[in-house]
C-alpha cells in the first residue's frame, strides 16, 4: 500500500469538499498535491482515485461546466452527502444513538456497531453516562454471512446456499431478527420464504451481479411479517395444580376448579410452542381442551417413554 | 477489511473529527477504537501532517499536536465533522432503536423521543429491508435495573422462577443486562445464595432499589455434571438456543449427539420434558430414568379422566 496514494486520496477529498464551485480536472491536477507525470498518467490516476472513493461510499458530484464542450466537467463533494452536521442530533439523541449502536457490540454486527459509535462519538465526545450499563445482545451469528446478505439485499444480487439438504438459489428481499436469530426473506421458486441464517449450511454466496433481479413491486417486509403473525388464535383450557406454575399464573388469570386444581385459559397460535410451555410444568399442568392438543401431548409422552 | 489506500484514507480522515471531539485522547485508545495497531495509528497521524487544502501552506494543512502518546487537533480544516453513517451503520442503529423502543414501554417520555429519533434515522436512509420482530414483552423494570447498575445499588426483586416453579424475594447486586434469544436477562450476585445468578427480566414481578452494593466476590462452587443428549434433527432449535452452554455437537445420520456440562440439572430436566419426544438423555442413565418417570406420571394424569 502506498502512503503517497493515501495522501493523494485525502488531499483530493479535502479539495473537493472545501471548494465552493466545481473544480475542473486541470485545476485538480494543478492544485492538488500528488498528481504528477504526463497528462495521460494524471488522467488515469484521477479516474482510479475517483472510482476508489466512490466505491467507499463517497459521492463525487459531476457537472458539465460548458454546455458546448461535454468533456469540460467539474467535480465537487457536497458537504451534506459527506459529513454529518454539527447540530444534526440533540445531546439526548446522541445518547440514544450510542445506546442503540452499543447493543450490538458483542454480536456479528460488531464492526458496524463500532464504526457507528466512532461517528457518534465524533459528534458527542465521550458520553459521560451509564451507557456501558445498557443491555447488550449476545448472538451466535456469522458476521460475514450477515454482511453478504445485507449487501445482496441492497444491491439485488442473487444468493446461493445449502438449506435443509438442498441447494437454494433465491432473490433476497429482506431480513429480520426475531428471538435472537436472523432470518432472510427471499423469493424462492415463485414464493416468499423465510430462512433461518443459522441453518444455512456452509457458505452464503452471492453471484456478484448487481441488479441481478427485479424486486417485486408488491413486496413489503413489514406486510410479510404481519402475514406470518396472522395465524388464528386458539384457546387452550388447562388445569394448573394449586400453588404451582407461578410463571403461568403471573401472565394468565386462574379460577378455582376443585381442591387440587385451578382452571386457566391460554391463547396460542403454534401448537409446538404451547406444548413446550405446558410440558415445562410437568405434572402441574394438564390440557383439557382442545382435544387435538391433548392428543398430541399424549402421543409425544408415549413416544418419549418408549424411546 | 484489507487496508487499501482508500480504506486507510477514510480511517485517517475519520481520526480527525474523533480526536477533535475527544481532545487529549491516547494513541492506545485510538488503536482500540479504530481496531488497528498503535503503530498504524502513529503512521496515519504522520501522514495527516502532510495533508490539507490546495496551497498547502502551514495555514492550509491539518494541524495536530502529537506527543508522548497523546493527540489533539489544532486545525481540522474541513474535517471537523464525522462522515455520514453508511447503510450498514444505519441498519445497526435503526435495529438498536427498535429494541430500545421495545423495552421502554414504561417510560413514555423516553419512548416518544426514541420513536422520533427512529423516524429521523429512517429518513437518513436506513434500509426498510431489515427489521426487528419483537418476540416477547420485556419487563417494565429494565430502566430501574439499568439505573441500579450505574449507581452500584442493590435491588430487591420478586422473581417467578420458571425452573424451580417458585416465587421468591431476593436481594441482588445487578451486574449487567443482556439480550439472548430475544429475551432480556439480568446477571446478578445473589446476596443470600452468595453466588452469581441469571434472571429472566420478564419474570421479575416486583423490583425496588435498596442499599449500596458491596464487592462480595465469594462465590459458592457449584459442581457441574456432564450430560450426553441425543437430539432429533427436527428439534435442533434446542441446540441453537442453548449454544452458549453446549460443549460439543456431533452430527449423526438422524440426530445430533450433544455434550453439555451443567450445574442446573432441574433446568435440563424441564427442557428435555418440554421438548418430548425430541431429546433423550444418553448418559447418565439415572437422569434419563428420572425424566422418563416424570413423563410416565404426567401421561398417567392424562389417561385418568378429568
Amino acid at each position: 500500500m502506498s502512503s503517497q496514494k493515501t495522501e493523494r486520496l485525502i488531499n483530493l477529498t479535502l479539495a473537493l469538499l472545501a471548494t465552493k464551485r466545481y473544480l475542473t480536472k486541470s485545476e485538480i491536477f494543478k492544485n492538488v498535491t500528488g498528481y504528477s507525470g504526463s497528462a495521460e498518467t494524471m488522467e488515469r490516476m484521477f479516474e482510479r482515485d475517483k472510482d476508489e472513493l466512490r466505491s467507499m461510499g463517497i459521492e463525487i458530484d459531476v457537472k458539465g461546466l460548458d454546455p458546448l464542450f461535454e468533456d469540460d466537467q467539474g467535480y465537487l463533494i457536497k458537504s451534506e452527502t459527506f459529513q454529518l452536521k454539527g447540530n444534526e442530533f440533540a445531546k439526548d439523541e446522541l445518547f440514544y444513538l450510542t445506546m442503540a449502536a452499543n447493543l450490538w457490540q458483542s454480536t456479528a454486527l460488531d464492526s458496524d456497531s463500532k464504526a457507528a459509535l466512532l461517528k457518534i462519538q465524533s459528534l458527542s465526545g465521550p458520553i459521560e453516562s451509564d451507557v456501558v450499563n445498557t443491555p447488550e445482545i449476545r448472538d451466535n451469528e456469522n458476521s460475514s454471512m450477515l454482511t453478504t446478505a445485507f449487501d445482496a439485499i441492497e444491491k439485488s444480487k442473487v444468493l446461493t446456499f445449502q438449506y435443509n439438504g438442498s441447494t437454494r438459489i433465491v432473490e433476497p428481499l429482506g431480513m429480520y431478527t426475531k428471538a435472537g436469530f436472523w432470518y432472510l426473506v427471499a423469493k424462492d421458486e415463485e414464493s416468499f420464504k423465510s430462512f433461518k441464517l443459522l441453518r444455512i449450511e456452509g457458505k452464503l454466496t452471492s453471484n456478484g451481479k448487481q441488479n441481478g433481479f427485479k424486486k417485486p413491486e408488491n413486496f413489503d417486509l413489514m406486510h410479510y411479517l404481519e402475514g406470518l403473525n396472522k395465524e388464528e388464535v386458539i384457546r387452550a383450557e388447562i388445569l394448573v395444580r394449586k400453588e404451582q406454575a407461578f410463571a403461568l399464573r403471573s401472565k394468565y388469570a386462574a379460577s378455582d376448579f376443585d381442591e387440587e386444581w385451578d382452571l386457566m385459559v391460554l391463547p396460542y397460535k403454534y401448537e409446538p410452542e404451547i406444548i413446550e410451555t405446558l410440558l415445562w410444568h410437568g405434572e402441574n399442568v394438564i390440557v383439557i381442551k382442545p382435544e387435538s392438543l391433548r392428543n398430541t401431548i399424549k402421543v409425544s409422552l408415549k413416544e418419549f417413554i418408549n424411546d | 477489511m484489507i487496508d487499501t489506500a482508500a480504506v486507510r484514507a477514510l480511517r485517517t480522515m475519520d481520526l480527525i473529527p474523533y480526536i477533535l471531539e475527544n481532545p487529549g485522547v491516547s494513541i492506545r485508545s485510538l488503536s482500540e477504537r479504530f481496531s488497528v495497531t498503535e503503530k498504524q495509528i502513529e503512521s496515519d497521524l504522520q501522514l495527516i501532517f502532510m495533508c490539507g487544502l490546495p496551497g498547502y501552506t502551514p495555514y492550509e494543512l491539518i494541524d495536530i499536536v502529537f506527543e508522548e502518546g497523546i493527540v489533539s487537533v489544532i486545525d481540522p480544516q474541513v474535517l471537523d465533522k464525522p462522515r455520514r453513517f453508511n447503510k450498514s451503520e444505519l441498519i445497526v442503529i435503526a435495529l438498536g432503536l427498535e429494541i430500545l423502543i421495545d423495552i421502554s414501554v414504561s417510560n413514555p417520555e423516553r419512548l416518544q423521543k426514541l420513536k422520533a429519533l427512529s423516524e429521523k434515522i429512517t429518513k437518513l436512509g436506513s434500509s426498510n429491508s431489515v427489521t426487528f420482530a419483537p418476540s416477547e414483552k420485556n419487563s417494565i423494570f429494565s430502566d430501574l435495573i439499568t439505573d441500579a447498575i450505574s449507581k452500584r445499588k442493590n435491588i430487591r426483586i420478586k422473581y417467578s422462577s420458571l425452573v424451580k416453579d417458585q416465587v421468591t424475594q431476593r436481594e441482588v447486586t445487578p451486574q449487567s443486562l443482556y439480550f439472548m434469544n430475544g429475551s432480556l436477562y439480568l446477571s446478578a450476585y445473589d446476596l443470600s445464595k452468595k453466588s452469581d445468578r441469571i434472571f429472566k427480566v420478564s419474570l421479575i414481578t416486583q423490583c425496588e432499589i435498596t442499599g449500596n452494593s458491596h464487592n462480595e466476590s465469594e462465590n459458592e462452587i457449584r459442581d457441574s455434571i456432564r450430560v450426553v443428549l441425543s437430539v432429533k434433527k427436527s428439534y435442533r432449535n434446542f441446540i441453537e438456543r442453548n449454544s452458549s452452554i453446549i460443549s460439543t455437537v456431533i452430527e449423526k445420520k438422524e440426530f445430533f449427539e450433544v455434550n453439555i456440562d451443567i450445574n442446573n440439572v432441574e433446568w435440563l430436566k424441564r427442557s428435555i420434558l418440554s421438548n418430548a419426544p425430541g431429546i433423550s438423555v444418553v448418559t447418565p442413565t439415572s437422569l434419563a430414568n428420572e425424566i422418563r418417570q416424570s413423563a410416565t406420571s404426567l401421561l398417567a394424569l392424562y389417561q385418568a379422566e378429568k
